[in-house]
Parts: C-alpha cells; sequence; structure tokens
C-alpha cells in the first residue's frame, strides 16, 4: 500500500476529529450565550 | 455552518492535492509535506501575536475590555501555533539534520518567543482584577511585540543558519513549484480562516466568563 494513502488518511482524520470537537465547541458555548 | 463546511473541505481537499499530486522538492524529497503544516503555522503565529499587539494598543487607548479579550484570544492562540510550528520544525530538523533540536539561529528564535508569551499568559493568570490585568497584559504584549519580527526576521538571517532560505527570495519572489506554491498557499487561506474562526470563539467563551464572574 503506498504510503502516502496511509499518511493522508491520518491526516484528513486528525482535521476531522479537531472539526467535529471545535464544532461541539461552539455548540456548546451558543447554548451558554442564549441563557 | 456553510462557512465552516467550507473551511473543512478546503483544507481536506488542499491535503488530498498536497499529498497525491504536488510534486516533491528533490533536496527534501518526502519531508516536502511537512511544508504545508509548518509554514502556515509560522505564519499564524506572527499574524495572531501581531493581532494580540493591535488588541493590547487599542486597549490602552480606549480602556475597553473587548478589547483585551481578543489580545488575550490572539496571544494563547499564536503560542499554540507557534509550539505546531516548533514540533514540525523539529520532526522536520531530525529527518534533514540528523537530530531534532540543534540551537540553530532560527530554533533559539522561535524558542525565546515561546518562553515570551508563556511569561505573558504567566501573568495574566497571576494578577487580580480584570482592570490591572488587562492593562498590565496590554503594556508587556505591546514591549512583547517589538521583540518578535527581530527574532524571527533579523536575527536568523543575522547568523549562519541550517534552516532553508525564506519562502520569499531576496528578489522578492517565490521559489518554488507551481503545483507546490499552490497547495501552499491553499493551506495558508485555510489555516488563516481556522485561525479566525477559533480567534472569534475564544473571545466568545472570555465573555462568558466574565459574565459567569459578574453574576
Amino acid at each position: 500500500m503506498n504510503h502516502n494513502y496511509v499518511v493522508l488518511g491520518v491526516s484528513l482524520l486528525v482535521w476531522g476529529l479537531l472539526f467535529a470537537w471545535i464544532l461541539r465547541v461552539e455548540a456548546r458555548v451558543r447554548e451558554l450565550e442564549k441563557r | 455552518m456553510v462557512l465552516r463546511v467550507l473551511l473543512f473541505l478546503w483544507i481536506a481537499v488542499t491535503m488530498v492535492i498536497a499529498l497525491l499530486r504536488a510534486p516533491l522538492v528533490p533536496v527534501l524529497e518526502e519531508t516536502t509535506r511537512v511544508l504545508y503544516f509548518h509554514i502556515p503555522a509560522a505564519w499564524l503565529t506572527v499574524v495572531a501575536l501581531g493581532w494580540s499587539m493591535i488588541n493590547s494598543v487599542i486597549y490602552l487607548v480606549r480602556r475597553d475590555l473587548r478589547a483585551d479579550d481578543h489580545a488575550a484570544a490572539a496571544a494563547e492562540l499564536g503560542l499554540l501555533f507557534c509550539i505546531g510550528a516548533t514540533v514540525s520544525g523539529a520532526l522536520w530538523a531530525k529527518a534533514m539534520w540528523g537530530a531534532y533540536w540543534n540551537w540553530d539561529p532560527r530554533e533559539t528564535s522561535i524558542f525565546f518567543v515561546l518562553l515570551i508569551y508563556t511569561a505573558y499568559l504567566a501573568l495574566r493568570g497571576s494578577i487580580e482584577g480584570e482592570e490591572k490585568r488587562a492593562r498590565l497584559s496590554a503594556i508587556y504584549s505591546v514591549a512583547a511585540f517589538v521583540a518578535v519580527p527581530f527574532l524571527i526576521f533579523v536575527v536568523p538571517r543575522m547568523y549562519a543558519t541550517l534552516h532553508p532560505d525564506p519562502i520569499i527570495n531576496d528578489r522578492g519572489k517565490v521559489d518554488m513549484d507551481p503545483m507546490i506554491r499552490w497547495c501552499f498557499l491553499s493551506m495558508l487561506v485555510g489555516f488563516t480562516g481556522l485561525y479566525v474562526w477559533l480567534q472569534s470563539l475564544r473571545v466568545r467563551v472570555s465573555r462568558l466568563e466574565r459574565a459567569a464572574h459578574a453574576a
């Protein structure tokens, strides 16, 4: 297996997890702002 | 939400093209890919710390705590990107020069930037009282940023360094393969978008913290 695909997969996974985490934090912030 | 999804796709597509389509720089070989993270992180270090300094000046002029929120958030994020640039640079150094840390002028400079802004956050954490904290932190931030261009742009050019030449060469041109340049600039735009998002989020958290303390 081409190692570029492994590096790409890990990079996309890390970016995806980071993105999802920031979205979750933003949703929580929005919820607190509404209170 | 549309902007956020666009940002996600922008960076993801750039990653795919950078890893699967962009050629490698002959001397750097496989480590060429570090460039797409290392330089945007270094660029955002300077942008964020500069934004922190600008907001510190605004605070000192207007005494508006919203400017202090921006200054503190930018310093935190600047430090975060600085750590990213340092770690990716150390990994790159191991691959290219054989050691993670060589006390090269550029490595030494970034080490001092890390120390200066860690001290900024320690200072903020140690002062009671919003107004006093904001005022002293703003003065420190303005003084600290004077050192940043000197440490990042001047010192590494004054001494012999292992670090490659800057991206923009002495003739004011960018010496890069067009595909590498496209991926690099695209990643720079994506990282800047990510920074703007994180900055606004951190400022909103600071305002919530102030409201919670006031309640």
